[in-house]
């Protein structure tokens, strides 16, 4: 590292730190020679262990993200948040009988979803851009696969449950929308022959020695 | 990999002389793959390799920087075990990536009390970050033989051929298993599964949810977890396993950092899932690897005196992202070159076909790089292009619909992959080997079993894309089906840590340190053993300077 590098003086737990502007929040942490174990993940964005409230400079706005997906910006302020406890909702897709029953076993299970206020307030909070509010009135409606589409990208940071006023979970929501489309509706008959050719000893391997 | 002395193309320059093209002539023919690899791949590269000198595979070859744990001192003596708690249970799985879920799932459901410990929260893995696919021979012009045919030659054939076996004919089956979890996969109009090719494969066998297949599988077996009676412990990292009387494994020592306290877990069964080693930065190799991918289980399984097997066998993924620098080493699914996406150096040309096996790409590009061919950056990172602007040009729009991930990555990066290609470089991604294992994923300690990349033999010496999926779910049934089994025989009454005083022997006889403490858990820039929160389980531990 060359010290031509642009350097950046930023916030992050209220440590005051200055760093290579190259770097992401968690990077920056340690760079500074500070120790972070709790919270970090994956490092690509993928995990949703890192959850950050991020203040940019001129702007009172709080954004909620993922710590080692953003990069540090001058004067920016970040804080670290705890995970919360797991969402209360409990199934197995078992319980469902059929997939007629689908939108009742739904209800029963998540019954907060229906008293969705729409203050945006999930939506808001995704880091991903998910229009998680979108997803929860879809799946009210029983519309399982149009809301399980909405949450390809999620992943269960559980920032919308904290964002939600309902504890609705709606990222949970999102999930059971997109498990009861393959649970019910996944029969893929090319799979389904090659399981049949290898339960009846049609399909075999015969093994090389080495 | 010193930085000083890299030559090459400047980024800006190349940048510059970059045109879109859609066809680009392949290179001639490697003419000596062995050649290639001798000269350029990381695993060949003599003076990285030791010979290891305690324990169970005394006298053989082992990376140098793994071999340093492997024959570290423990992180706990009995005074720290002196007033922990002992928590009972049938099974302990140890780790929450996909073969730790897979393996607690089964177990539970075949009525074993189960607890699941995790050194960060559970499905913070290596399976998360999965993006290819699964393989599972599921076409007409495919077969499991087929499968088991390129599994093997991919491996060098190496690989153990029970093992192989086993997992190619349970292929379709763990798809199967997978949708009655409810993970969704990509599918055609008529509901058939949707397949493509991995590099060194002759059928396309990849079954794969966009870019996010390790995602999808992930949250969904997670979910399941979550829903079930599995006792889920997370911040709880393992530093040993205990022994008992008969030579075989009967729990494990916690460090619970909620607690900040030792927690002991008598167990009749205990099944090791902790993944890989990609943090340990081998050889200085950026790595497309989990945070917690230290290596853990394969010293405690070590310690134990299980065998281990190819511990000089690493891949390095070719697509790793080297620019920007903040997200270097993110990986680029090999589905964008199972596409038929080019690889092109500095000068623009191809220099490999794309499609041949990890180890065979991964090392021309580093023989691109070495040779002045490769693209060099400012902050002193080079690599090659990934020319995902001539595959956009070829098939317009695919980019958006089969990569959303990728485009995803692109954005962070500011850069648009359908307009400029993505500098990229090799990143330490796999362990090829690790804990032998046979076909109920047993390990020579009765007890003790092992499952996913945790273990060796199934790959041989390179894997194949879309194995390591199938592997933890296959493999990790087969591990919580044989240790539910244990259920029903006797707890034993030992929880020892003895086999600690036979290593410390071992070591002090053949004149090695005792400094450096193991398994590392967080890799060192992350400066847990400095942490002042964990200060009541770094009670024993040595300060290094």
């Amino acid at each position: 590292m060359s010290d031509a590098q642009t350097k950046v003086q930023v916030t992050i737990n209220g440590k005051q730190i200055h760093v290579p502007s190259t770097l992401s929040v968690i990077q920056a942490l340690w760079n500074a020679g500070y120790p972070r174990v709790q919270g970090v993940g994956c490092l690509e964005g993928v995990c949703g262990s890192c959850r950050v409230l991020v203040r940019r400079v001129d702007t009172d706005e709080i954004s909620m993200e993922m710590g080692c997906q953003t990069l540090v910006e001058e004067g920016m302020e970040v804080m670290f948040l705890v995970f919360p406890s797991p969402s209360q909702h409990s199934y197995s897709l078992e319980q469902i009988p059929n997939s007629w029953e689908v939108q009742a076993e739904f209800h029963k299970i998540f019954p907060e979803a229906q008293q969705c206020r729409s203050c945006h307030g999930c939506t808001t909070s995704c880091p991903k851009d998910i229009d998680v509010e979108k997803g929860v009135e879809l799946a009210v409606k029983g519309r399982f696969k149009e809301a399980g589409d909405l949450f390809i990208e999620c992943v269960m940071c559980d920032l919308c449950m904290t964002g939600c006023p309902e504890q609705i979970a709606p990222n949970h929501v999102g999930l059971f929308a997109r498990r009861v489309t393959a649970y019910f509706h996944a029969r893929p008959s090319n799979l389904i022959n090659r399981l049949e050719k290898i339960r009846t000893g049609a399909l075999q391997v015969i093994k090389e020695t080495p | 990999m010193s930085q000083d002395d890299l030559t090459g193309i400047s980024y800006q320059q190349a940048i510059k002389s970059y045109r879109t093209a859609a066809e680009r002539p392949l290179p001639p023919a490697e003419i000596d793959n062995k050649k290639l690899l001798n000269s350029f791949h990381p695993d060949y590269i003599e003076e990285c390799l030791t010979t290891l000198k305690v324990g169970t595979n005394n006298g053989d070859p082992c990376h140098k920087e793994l071999a340093e744990v492997l024959q570290s001192d423990s992180r706990i003596n009995e005074a720290d075990l002196a007033g922990a708690a002992t928590v009972e249970t049938d099974v302990l799985v140890i780790g929450g990536g996909g073969a730790g879920c897979a393996a607690a799932l089964i177990a539970q459901q075949q009525g074993a009390k189960v607890i699941l410990a995790t050194k960060l929260r559970l499905g913070d893995s290596n399976t998360v970050m999965a993006e290819g696919g699964i393989q599972a021979s599921i076409n007409k012009d495919d077969s499991p033989q087929f499968h088991y045919n390129d599994t093997l030659s991919a491996g060098h054939q190496q690989s153990d051929p029970d093992l192989v076996s086993q997992l190619v004919l349970d292929g379709p089956d763990v798809i199967r298993w997978l949708i009655q979890h409810g993970m969704q996969f990509d599918m055609d109009e008529f509901g058939d599964l949707l397949t493509r090719r991995a590099g060194g494969t002759s059928a396309d066998r990849i079954c794969f949810y966009r870019d996010y297949t390790g995602l999808e599988m992930m949250r969904v077996l997670r979910e399941s977890v979550h829903n079930s009676n599995i006792d889920v412990w997370d911040y709880s990292p393992t530093v040993e396993l205990l022994g008992d009387d008969q030579g075989g494994c009967s729990g494990a020592v916690i460090s619970s950092l909620k607690h900040r306290k030792y927690i002991q877990i008598s167990a009749k069964a205990v099944i090791v899932a902790t993944g890989g080693i990609g943090r340990m930065h081998l050889n200085g190799f950026p790595t497309s690897n989990h945070f917690g991918a230290t290596g853990d289980g394969l010293v405690l399984a070590y310690r134990m005196g299980a065998k281990l097997r190819d511990l000089d066998s690493f891949q390095y993924h070719p697509t790793g992202l080297a620019y920007p620098f903040h997200l270097a080493g993110s990986l680029i699914t090999e589905g964008v070159r199972s596409c038929g996406t080019y690889l092109l150096n500095g000068n623009g040309e191809r220099f490999v076909d794309e499609l041949s096996t990890r180890d065979i790409v991964a090392a021309a590009i580093i023989r691109e790089c070495r040779e002045g061919r490769g693209i060099v950056t400012e902050d002193g990172h080079q690599g090659v292009w990934l020319d995902t602007p001539g595959l956009e040009a070829r098939q317009p729009g695919i980019l958006q619909q089969r990569f959303p991930k990728l485009m995803h990555l692109g954005e962070k990066a500011e850069i648009n992959p359908t307009k400029t290609p993505l500098l990229i470089y090799p990143t330490l991604h796999y362990q090829n080997g690790g804990v032998v294992i046979n076909e109920d994923c047993e390990t020579s300690i009765p007890g003790l079993f092992c499952t996913g990349e945790v273990t060796g033999g199934i790959h041989g010496r390179n894997r194949l894309m879309g194995n390591a999926l199938l592997e933890i779910i296959s493999f990790g049934r087969k591990a919580g089906t044989a240790a539910a089994k244990r259920r029903k025989g006797k707890r034993s009454s030992q929880l020892s840590i003895e086999h600690l005083n036979k290593l410390r022997r071992e070591l002090t006889n053949a004149e090695i340190s005792l400094d450096l403490q193991g398994p590392i858990l967080f890799p060192e820039y992350a400066k847990f053993d400095l942490d002042s929160d964990y200060v009541g389980l770094h009670r024993n531990r040595k300060q290094s300077a």
